[in-house]
């Protein structure tokens, strides 16, 4: 069964603003997908419409099956969700926050002690576990989030903007949770971010979000092939070699672009039989922000 | 299961209030004047006060019976009857009001409401559970008010003029229908006005409409205008009862997931 299928999924503000246009796309149970974009792109909204919170102006989603419109407690039942604006109490301890998490999930008492107590050790949350939330840090937070929404052990995990707030290493922390919790238990996950740097680690497959219109979607390989023709080689070298389409670019690193690998070995003997020394070579392959930069300039110069 | 969660935002709405300090200092004070201070004042300067002639035959005027041994005990019981009754209004309404305010608004503005609504439970129960919850406490305090009021008034009859008191019918009423009702009432006006507030001031500030018709409600019974009867009081509890039931079903139509986290 798919995790998500959205079908020509629009969302108007009641401000006139058209968050979301005719959004298609749908997740397999497993996949890490990366809702990416930057902010006000629509990201929170298609989550909102997704768990049941916002409804659709036109088009339909659904979630394992289930109509969020209709029945949104029984999306949730099958959903664990993060998103910034969802806080828990300050003033109980993370343990208690997350017992009554649990029971809100109709699970007893013993079961979800001992659920808490295996999230707050893979969280790394254990030594703070009988300390009132109003102490933690924004990571600390963050990481009990994400613990509170498994608690129920979940199909689907909904993140919206995760990382926001953490330093690099909190960040990445959360992420290799992420990768592990995909690989591990099988969950779905909707990932939202606009931190596209972050993303290119975790994720397995990608769209890319812009002013509410879906770009693209596939796999990092998908995206690099059909948004550029072909890749760059960079070389460190002692001098610029003559009668090759090599650019400078500082430092004497020098690229260009060639259209596959099979071109290489070609280039490094010429430069060889020249007498360019070479230090190191280097095939550059677009990043998802070159990705996604790509595309917004073609869409804004093509249309 | 869904009994499990009900009851878990229950406790959990209650426990919210009780270990806050200044919220749960705020929901006995009021309580506490109303049933302990002025009822002793009243017994106190009735008692050291002495009798005057146009008071006793004001007095006679009234129904025989009402007329106890003394015209002391006659007075205490008027107030006893007509006017303490009237703080029971008052009382199930500011607690009602307090605690609605931050089981609704206090968790919006903690932004604490929208992890509650991911929950598996669909936004009528959980509605229910707070308005619940919210209810619960409010006759809690309402009931315990009553209670520790009578031993109080009892106390000080007792060791001051030696007879007991016997509370009217009037008091079944307006515990058993009209606090029950009107407390129903302003947890729901508060959850309307909740969609609204930004700040649980704000949505206290809305609770203050209440207070107001009962304030003049309790000048009229002091200055004998407005003698109602029991029969009227129970009229009256049941239009509140019917007022509240209606309320309710329509502040429950009014409510979507959008709305709630406006
Ligand atoms: N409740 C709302 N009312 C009106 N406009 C909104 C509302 N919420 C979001 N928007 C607008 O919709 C657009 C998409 O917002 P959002 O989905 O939050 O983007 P993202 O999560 O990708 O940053 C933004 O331009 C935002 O200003
Ligand atoms: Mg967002």
């Amino acid at each position: 069964m798919q995790a998500i299928t959205i079908q020509n999924l629009s969302k108007t503000y009641e401000t006139g603003k058209e968050a979301v246009k005719n959004l298609s796309l749908s997740l397999e149970a497993g996949e890490v997908f990366g809702f990416l974009g930057p902010n006000g792109a629509g990201k929170t909204t298609t989550v909102k419409l997704l768990t049941g919170i916002l409804t659709p102006t036109s088009g339909t989603c659904r979630v394992f099956d289930l109509d969020p419109q209709t029945e949104a407690n029984r999306v949730h039942a099958v959903s664990g969700i993060v998103t910034e604006h969802a806080q828990m109490y300050d003033h109980l301890t993370a343990m208690e926050n997350l017992m009554f998490y649990a029971s809100t999930f109709g699970i007893n008492r013993s079961e979800a002690k001992k659920r808490s107590e295996t999230l707050l050790a893979e969280f790394e949350l254990t030594d703070a576990k009988d300390q009132k939330l109003a102490s933690f840090s924004t990571g600390m937070r963050q990481r009990l989030s994400l613990a509170r929404a498994l608690i129920h052990r979940p199909s689907i995990l909904f993140l919206d903007e995760p990382t926001s707030g953490l330093d690099p290493e909190n960040a990445q922390r959360v992420h290799q949770m992420i990768r592990k919790l995909a690989s591990e238990e099988h969950i779905a996950v909707f990932l939202c971010t606009h931190q596209l740097r972050y993303a290119q680690e975790v994720c397995t497959r990608y769209g890319l979000m812009d002013e509410g219109t879906l770009l693209v979607t596939g796999t990092l390989e998908e995206l690099r092939t059909s948004t550029f023709s072909g890749q760059t080689l960079s070389i460190r070298a002692d001098r610029l070699p003559a009668g090759l389409p090599f650019v400078s670019c500082g430092d004497s690193f020098y690229t260009t672009s060639i259209r596959s690998e099979q071109e290489i070995p070609d280039l490094i003997r010429t430069l060889v039989a020249q007498g360019v020394n070479l230090y190191e070579v280097s095939v550059k392959k677009p990043s998802l922000e070159d990705i996604y930069f790509a595309l917004t300039a073609k869409q804004t110069e093509g249309f | 299961m869904k009994r499990l969660a009900i009851y878990s935002i229950i406790r959990k709405d209650i426990r919210g209030i009780t270990v806050n300090t200044r919220l749960f200092a705020s929901i006995w004070i009021v309580p506490i004047i109303f049933t302990v201070f002025f009822p002793s004042i009243f017994v106190f300067s009735i008692h050291m006060v002495p009798d005057d002639p146009d008071f006793i035959k004001l007095l006679e005027q009234f129904p025989a019976s009402l007329q106890m041994e003394s015209t002391d005990l006659s007075i205490i019981a008027l107030i006893a009857n007509y006017i303490l009754p009237v703080f029971f209004l008052m009382i199930p309404i500011m607690t009602a009001s307090i605690m609605a305010a931050s089981a609704f608004v206090g968790e919006k503005e903690r932004r604490t409401l929208e992890t509650l609504l991911y929950c598996p439970l669909t936004l009528k129960e959980i509605f229910h559970a707070k308005v619940l919850a919210s209810f619960l406490l409010s006759m809690f305090v309402s009931l315990s008010s009553f209670l520790v009021m009578l031993i109080v008034l009892e106390v000080e009859v007792f060791f001051l003029m030696g007879s007991l008191l016997v509370p009217g019918i009037s008091w079944l009423i307006v515990m058993l229908l009209i606090a029950p009702a009107i407390s129903l009432i302003a947890i729901t006006l508060i959850v309307l006005g909740s969609a609204k507030a930004k700040s649980v001031e704000e949505a206290q500030q809305s609770a203050v409409f209440l207070v107001i018709p009962i304030i003049l409600l309790f000048v009229g019974q002091f200055s004998g205008v407005l003698f109602l009867g029991n029969w009227v009081l129970l009229g009256l509890g049941i239009l509140c009862a019917g007022a509240a039931f209606v309320l309710l079903l329509q502040s429950m139509k009014h409510f979507t997931y959008e709305k709630l986290l406006k």
